[in-house]
């Protein structure tokens, strides 16, 4: 019974431990990047780096390589190589602008930004979510040759965008781009 | 390829078209009620007033709504006067505006019409207008959100339809659920076709020119076949919209085709929208519908000839849509711009920007110091600081 007991802990400590901290390397597209995932957040399943600690409507950072031809989805623009980072930031407004599922959008602050040696922009907006409830996004993205990186931080409300926002904030100085060798 | 929600919105509009096919519910037998001073509802209708009611006072606070309030007028006394000339409904009919540029409107039960910024800048005319208008209120007068939610045995069914519908289109998920109900009438034929031919007979008896919908509904196809704007409540699905068109040539071509005298108000009409032109122009801009924004500008123009902010915004289009020669034809209605008002700072910064693109630094410079000395607590200063600093560093170029 006792080894029962410790095999259980074990596959509990091992399963807790992949999902709090995976580390690992995110790869898509040419250009891919490394970053540290905070303890005690764990990974949900997507086609893209998105964590969270408490769950998704709570709290969530995402982190993301986009080809820049993939056009967005409410818009239908696409980022363009030569797009300054300011271009850049006022297509991903125009992009939250049109998202059908958000209302009342307010932009705090819009002003470049450096990430990690990438020269940028960084975005702060509220806004509503379907059901009411307020959430806010602290966005920072950057091009690089034919990708666009962006690292946000989504919380349900001000209480748990002050919680993390320092969380959010290390993470990013452990943000990597490198260049996937060709295969 | 067919996704998972596609196939389940095909599966559900398969089960609800039988419900079109196999006839009607039977109503359920409720207990006659007020829902106003005169109107005697059963349960259900009392629901979807009070429904209706709630959902509105959400939508309204979601910042949807376009802050016009002499618009609003106009657009009340238009709807003020189709009303006079229709069934009785004893309830005042109310038009707002909500700010989104896709080509929609819709009405709640309790005779509240919503209608996008985008659907009338699409507009020439208050018979337009007029069209559209009497079309929405005939679904308040002839209760068609109560008849199609009473229609279906399988409420829920219904509902799910009326969900994964709305899931596609913009600020449907602020609506709730009457809204929703209001909307699905979009895909129910036999209702909007009745709201086309006593929409028609309203604006006729008004004295609009019936013609002007015919025309308007017409282009509005063409612009939503041509793959613009997402899915439209207003005109449904395209099979729907191509068998309104139909029916409206044939009725106008027994009914109303005699033109003469009729009241089209363009001027008033225009007069009435300017600064909606303009701010819908801002809407389809962030959405990259570029021409659209450029028609709405040209016809601000015709207005207000020596507008600022509209030479502006066409610069807009052609900076941000960057075809080839795009950029000298933006520099050509920026200079226009900052002729007509020396002081427009977002011109000044947007030539900075294109010179800045093409490695232009003094001119750039030139710009972006002119910008921050006409603004120097712009909010874009943190940017335009870092061109600068960057331009200094690459010295004359």
């Amino acid at each position: 019974m006792k080894k029962i007991v410790w095999i259980a802990i074990f596959i509990f400590a091992a399963s807790f431990l992949s999902c709090a901290n995976t580390g690992g390397v995110y790869q898509e597209g040419s250009y891919s990047f490394k970053v540290k995932i905070p303890a005690g957040w764990r990974k949900i399943d997507r086609p893209y780096l998105l964590i969270t600690k408490e769950g998704p409507f709570l709290q969530n950072i995402m982190v993301q390589n986009r080809s820049i031809g993939k056009a967005f989805r409410y818009t239908k623009k696409k980022m363009q190589k030569e797009m300054l980072p300011e271009e850049a930031a006022q297509l991903i407004i125009d992009e939250y602008a049109s998202d059908k599922n958000i209302g009342n959008l307010k932009i705090l602050n819009n002003s470049p930004a450096e990430i990690n040696g990438h020269n940028g922009f960084q975005i702060l907006i509220t806004y509503l979510g379907p059901k009411g409830n307020e959430f806010h996004t602290l966005y920072y993205g950057f091009l690089k040759a034919d990708t666009f990186f962006n690292l946000r931080f989504t919380a349900g409300g001000r209480q748990y965008y002050q919680k993390d926002i320092e969380t959010f904030k290390r993470m990013m100085h452990s943000f990597e781009v490198f260049k996937v060798p060709a295969a | 390829m067919i996704t998972w929600p596609s196939k389940f919105f095909i599966f559900i509009f398969f089960l609800f078209s039988l419900g079109l096919t196999t006839g009607c519910a039977t109503p359920p037998e409720s207990k006659a009620l007020l829902v106003s001073d005169k109107i005697l509802a059963n349960d259900d209708e009392i629901m979807l007033w009070q429904k209706a009611a709630e959902e509105q006072g959400a939508l309204e606070s979601t910042g949807f709504i376009y802050p016009d309030h002499e618009l609003e007028e106009y657009l009340n006394k238009v709807v003020a006067t189709l009303q006079a000339q229709s069934s009785p409904f004893d309830q005042e009919i109310r038009v707002k505006v909500i700010k989104n540029a896709h080509l929609n409107a819709f009405a709640y039960p309790n005779g509240i019409i919503y209608i996008h910024t985008g659907l009338l800048a699409r507009m020439d005319n208050e018979a337009q207008l007029a069209a559209v208008l009497a079309h929405e209120m005939t679904h308040c007068i002839r209760r068609h959100a109560l008849r199609a939610f009473r229609r279906y045995k399988d409420q829920s069914v219904f509902l799910r339809v009326v969900e994964h519908t709305l899931s596609k289109t913009s600020i449907a998920r602020f609506m709730g659920f009457s809204g929703a109900t209001a909307a699905m009438r979009g895909y129910v034929r036999e209702l909007e076709l009745e709201a086309d031919r006593v929409g028609l007979k309203v604006m006729a008896a008004a004295g609009y020119d019936p013609g002007e919908a015919l025309s308007f509904f017409e282009r509005m196809i063409a612009e939503i076949e041509q793959g613009g704007p997402e899915a439209s409540f207003f005109f449904g699905s395209h099979l729907n919209a191509r068998q309104r068109i139909e029916n409206l040539q044939n009725l106008f071509a027994s009914s109303y085709n005699n033109r003469n005298s009729r009241i089209i108000n363009s001027e008033i009409f225009l007069a009435k929208l300017n600064k909606l032109y303009l701010d819908n122009a801002g809407l389809d801009i962030r959405q990259g519908r570029f021409q659209a924004a450029r028609r709405s500008v040209e016809k601000y123009l015709r207005i207000k000839p020596d507008d600022t902010r509209a030479y502006f915004l066409l610069g807009e289009i052609y900076r941000q849509r960057g075809q080839a020669d795009d950029a000298l034809n933006a520099i050509k209605f920026y200079n226009h711009a900052i002729f007509l008002d020396p002081t427009y700072t977002e011109a000044h910064k947007a030539i900075g920007l294109i010179h800045y693109k093409k490695g232009q630094r003094t001119l750039a410079k030139k710009f972006f110091e002119s910008c921050l000395q006409l603004s120097p607590d712009s909010p874009d200063k943190a940017y335009i600081q870092a061109y600068l600093k960057q331009c200094a560093q690459d010295g004359e170029g």
